[in-house]
């Protein structure tokens, strides 16, 4: 009996000896890991800015690259034909080649040295392009940047095998009028350095320019890659660019890091030697990260965490880019049904009319949405053309003010008065709907309540319903909701035909059904201005109809807010992208590397 | 048994084919579109038409199984409609072993804290101990999991900062050697590895203390007490062998786990692992990615019955198969 306690007592402190092995293993492991600002010398941080993202890049080519992340990596990896900027007080984009601008810059600005172009020539008949390319540029290889390399990309960014997102791009070349783009004729390379691009019809020349300054592959890399294995090629995982940075590893769905390529000269090889991309899906996570300095810039940044981060560990600062994104609530002004079943046109029984669709935006309180959530990180909205957008930005328009008293007599108006349980009716209706909106998004949760509040409040019953993303975005699609709330991130060119087009099966993403013959015309107007300040008053118009229709009601704009961690120097956000001239930042050295 | 395990196989062959053939249809009666990412505004209407031409579903739903059908039985599952086209065995394959790593720590660490826990409790049963390990064990088997890694990640990677709050390595790992790049990946192991063992220990301490309870009572442990035997001796080699007996059904029902993956412990700690492709899959309407997958699940579902069953027989003479 002794031995078999002895054994038992000596296993028994085995294991605790292993066990305290392991501690001690674990706890010296953590006393060495782990973050910057240990005194044992210069750590990989130190010459690393490290990038959060939610998701992973797809491919590293920009051909069919589709995501958020793939698209901030080519911008450092591959070369551009032009650079552009985006002009603050104007609020216009600007294409600049080496010796050549398509507008005079209004403020102190840097030569664009990054541009493949020197300069461009536009036809005066405003259907030929043609680029002037430098010489001196060369793939990561040693190879030379040439004309060809252009056509070849264009030839797959116009593959239907390929898919490429970016298809909309060509869709002005010599060709595309019949259905394909006729590449002899479209894109010519007569030599080394010149491109010439030619249009089936007249073309303004920024919009040439934005059209043609697609990110080039090197053809000699791609050339063996037949369209149908083009996706699946391994070379999407391993690019030839001419950037400030190259691909130095990828853990798919871990971390892409990209190092300096030193043999760069558009302009130069990259400030920090190593920028990581690390992918963080969970947001108190990446909010986490940034306070203790484990990460160096998080995006879309919720306003009620500033505060946090003024008392982080590590120094964090909150910057804002310009208004790009709204939401809305939106409103089906025709019957969906009968236009589902019959295809007639007919104005929904609830939102049929303009005049209560202005009632609604009144009963809402913007304002209490916007200083309860997005504080001074949000603007009143009246239409879809920002305030970033200078030139063509109605400032006149005042936004509908909150006024429940107004909005009931507005509706009492049009028929609308209480029944015996309160809730509006009209002839035999209840003024009851569902408002639907997509899972996953604070915001609009936030928003949805007190809207639901708000028209309670003038007898309206709305009821919340969450949808899975998916599942939402196909009933928008396809015209089943009555109302719903949603957001749309607006581009830098002005093209609104897709979202308010009368001609509502060309009109993809016009879900209200709304249709109004003189907004199309100021918008066929506009587009056919070739210089797009002369399009200006029909842009002013088209945001007072769109403000006297109430298609939608517009909330609010939100300036999106990113955390950057207060070693970063040199940083210039820009309105077409945080990471806009990422190549210029640099690291302050940590303790580490002081002397 | 040899022929019992041979029949169990040969009955799950059309079972796990029936599960696939259901997940097919199933998948596509649902609402969504797995080319929906390229219905946007600036994006011809034509890429989303060309993505489905691509991935083969313009063709009749029937056509389409005959093809899959196919070449499932050549072994080929396709490629991913959102990774990149890799093929989704390769997307399986990298995220396994960081899955598998975890699962079997998380296990090892369940079942060693559940058992002991479990044992104390029933050996110690009504005393302060027992009372405090039993509300203790609730307390964590009923707390959310991401809710638990989320206050852990505030506590010791924010406010106590020991641990990393995510990723599997250090930036710069590689340089560390590769003892340092095990140890660093060990490190960066212990907060996902604590929260998903407390969570589970308590639910086989609380299976452990009703068995070991049940079995003490019995006549054969009187009588090993009535011989003489320790304590110790009657607890471990009498009592514990035959309690741990329900036990083995859990560890055969752990298998799937394993594999497949602990989705919020994956997102919350930045794990690319199994839970993290197959909900990402669903939500992506990535149809080939969710067939292999539950291929998978349903493939170590039927084994892991069959292991339990199979182990039962062999610790417990009494169960002839």
């Amino acid at each position: 009996m002794n031995e078999l306690r002895g054994r038992l007592f000596s296993e028994g402190c085995r294991v605790s000896l292993r066990l305290a092995a392991f501690c001690f293993l674990l706890l010296s492991v953590t006393g060495c890991g782990g973050g910057r600002g240990g005194a044992s010398g210069p750590s990989a941080m130190d010459s690393t800015l490290v990038i959060t993202s939610l998701g992973d890049a797809d491919y590293l080519n920009p051909v069919i690259g589709a995501t958020v992340t793939s698209s901030n990596i080519f911008g450092l990896i591959y070369p551009s034909l032009l650079q552009s900027s985006f002009d603050t007080t104007t609020g216009l984009l600007n294409y600049e080649a080496l010796e050549k601008r398509l507008r005079k810059a209004t403020g102190a600005s840097k030569k664009p040295e990054a541009a493949l172009a020197r300069s461009w020539t536009f036809s005066p008949d405003h259907r030929t392009l043609t680029y002037r390319i430098r010489s001196d540029a060369f793939w990561d290889d040693g190879m030379p940047i040439v004309a060809e390399d252009f056509r070849f990309s264009y030839m797959l960014y116009g593959n239907p095998i390929i898919a490429s997102p970016r298809q909309q791009y060509l869709a002005e070349l010599v060709g595309a009028e019949n259905g394909a783009v006729d590449f002899q004729r479209a894109i010519t390379a007569p030599d080394d350095t010149t491109l010439v691009f030619r249009f089936h019809k007249p073309v303004p020349e920024y919009l040439a320019l934005f059209h043609t300054s697609l990110t080039p592959l090197p053809a000699h890399y791609w050339k063996d890659v037949k369209p149908e294995e083009f996706r699946q090629s391994r070379l999407n995982q391993n690019p030839l660019g001419a950037g400030p940075y190259r691909l130095k590893s990828w853990k798919q769905q871990q971390e892409l890091v990209l190092e300096s390529s030193a043999r760069c000269n558009l302009p130069k090889p990259g400030n920090i030697p190593m920028i990581s991309f690390r992918v963080v899906p969970d947001y108190t996570v990446r909010l986490a990260q940034l306070q203790t300095g484990a990460v160096d810039v998080v995006e879309n940044i919720k306003p009620q965490d500033f505060e946090g981060l003024q008392r982080a560990a590590a120094p964090v600062e909150i910057k804002t880019v310009g208004l790009r994104v709204y939401d809305y609530v939106g409103w089906s002004n025709i019957d969906r049904d009968e236009y589902r079943k019959s295809g007639r046109i007919q104005p929904h029984p609830l939102f049929g009319s303009a005049k209560v669709r202005r009632a609604l935006t009144m009963a809402i309180d913007r304002q209490s949405i916007m200083d309860g959530y997005l504080k001074e990180y949000g603007e009143l909205c009246s239409s879809d053309i920002s305030p970033s957008l200078k030139w063509a930005y109605n400032n006149t328009i005042v936004p509908y003010a909150f006024n429940a008293r107004k909005a009931s007599d507005m509706l009492r108006e049009e028929g609308w008065v209480p029944g015996p349980d309160g809730i509006l009716q009209k002839a035999g209706r209840k003024f009851s709907f569902s408002l639907y909106t997509n899972a996953g998004n604070e915001r609009r949760n936030y928003a949805s309540v007190i809207i639901q509040q708000n028209l309670r409040a003038v007898g309206i019953l709305c009821r919340l319903e969450v949808q899975e993303s998916n599942v939402f975005f196909e009933n928008l699609q396809s015209r089943r909701l009555d109302a719903w709330m949603a957001g749309w991130s607006i581009g830098l060119e002005i093209d609104p035909m897709d979202v308010w087009g009368s001609d509502l099966e060309a009109s993809r993403f016009n879900f209200t059904g709304y249709r109004n013959p003189d907004l199309d015309h100021l918008c066929m107007l506009a587009k056919k201005k070739m210089d797009p300040l002369e399009a200006k008053p029909y842009w002013l118009e088209y945001q007072e109809l769109l403000h006297r229709d109430q298609p939608v009601t517009f909330l609010y704009w939100i300036r999106e807010t990113q955390g950057f961690n207060g070693r970063i120097q040199g940083e210039e956000l820009n309105i077409s992208g945080v990471f806009y001239n990422i190549d210029d930042w640099t690291l302050r050295p940590s303790a580490t590397l002081a002397p | 048994m040899l022929t019992y395990i041979f029949k169990r196989l040969l009955i799950a062959v059309p079972l796990i084919f029936g599960v696939l053939t259901l997940t097919f249809f199933i998948i596509r009666l649902a609402p969504g579109d797995p080319a929906a990412f390229f219905i946007q505004p600036g994006i011809s209407p034509n890429v989303a038409m060309q993505i489905r031409e691509q991935y083969g579903l313009n063709e009749a739903l029937p056509v389409q199984y005959l093809k899959w059908l196919m070449n499932v039985l050549q072994g080929d599952f396709g490629r991913s409609f959102s990774r990149a086209q890799q093929p989704v065995i390769d997307v399986i394959a990298g995220a396994l072993p960081i899955t598998v790593t975890i699962a079997v720590l998380t296990l090892i660490a369940n079942f060693v804290l559940g058992i002991i826990i479990g044992v104390v409790s029933a050996v110690r049963q009504n005393s302060f101990l027992d009372r405090f390990m039993t509300v203790g064990a609730l307390f964590f088997y009923s707390m959310p999991e991401f809710w638990f890694a989320l206050m852990m990640i505030i506590l010791f990677a924010l406010k106590i900062p020991i641990f990393p709050a995510s990723g599997l390595n250090e930036i710069g790992a590689e340089g560390f050697g590769p003892f340092g790049f095990a140890m660093d990946r060990l490190w960066h192991l212990v907060l996902p590895v604590t929260v998903l063992s407390i969570n589970g220990a308590a639910g086989i301490a609380r299976y452990v203390r009703g068995s070991m309870l049940e079995v003490i009572r019995q006549d054969y442990i009187r009588t090993a007490r009535a011989k003489g035997l320790p304590e110790r001796v009657v607890i471990m080699r009498h009592a514990l062998r035959n309690a741990l007996l329900p036990v083995i059904t859990l560890m055969g029902s752990s298998l799937p786990f394993i594999f497949s993956g602990a989705l919020f412990i994956e997102v919350i700690f930045a794990f690319p692992g199994m839970g993290r492709v197959t909900v990402e899959a669903i939500f992506a309407r990535d149809y080939p990615l969710i067939i292999a997958n539950t291929f998978i699940s349903g493939t170590l579902i039927v084994f892991g019955n069959l292991l339990a069953d199979v182990l039962y027989a062999v610790v417990d003479p009494r169960i002839k198969l």
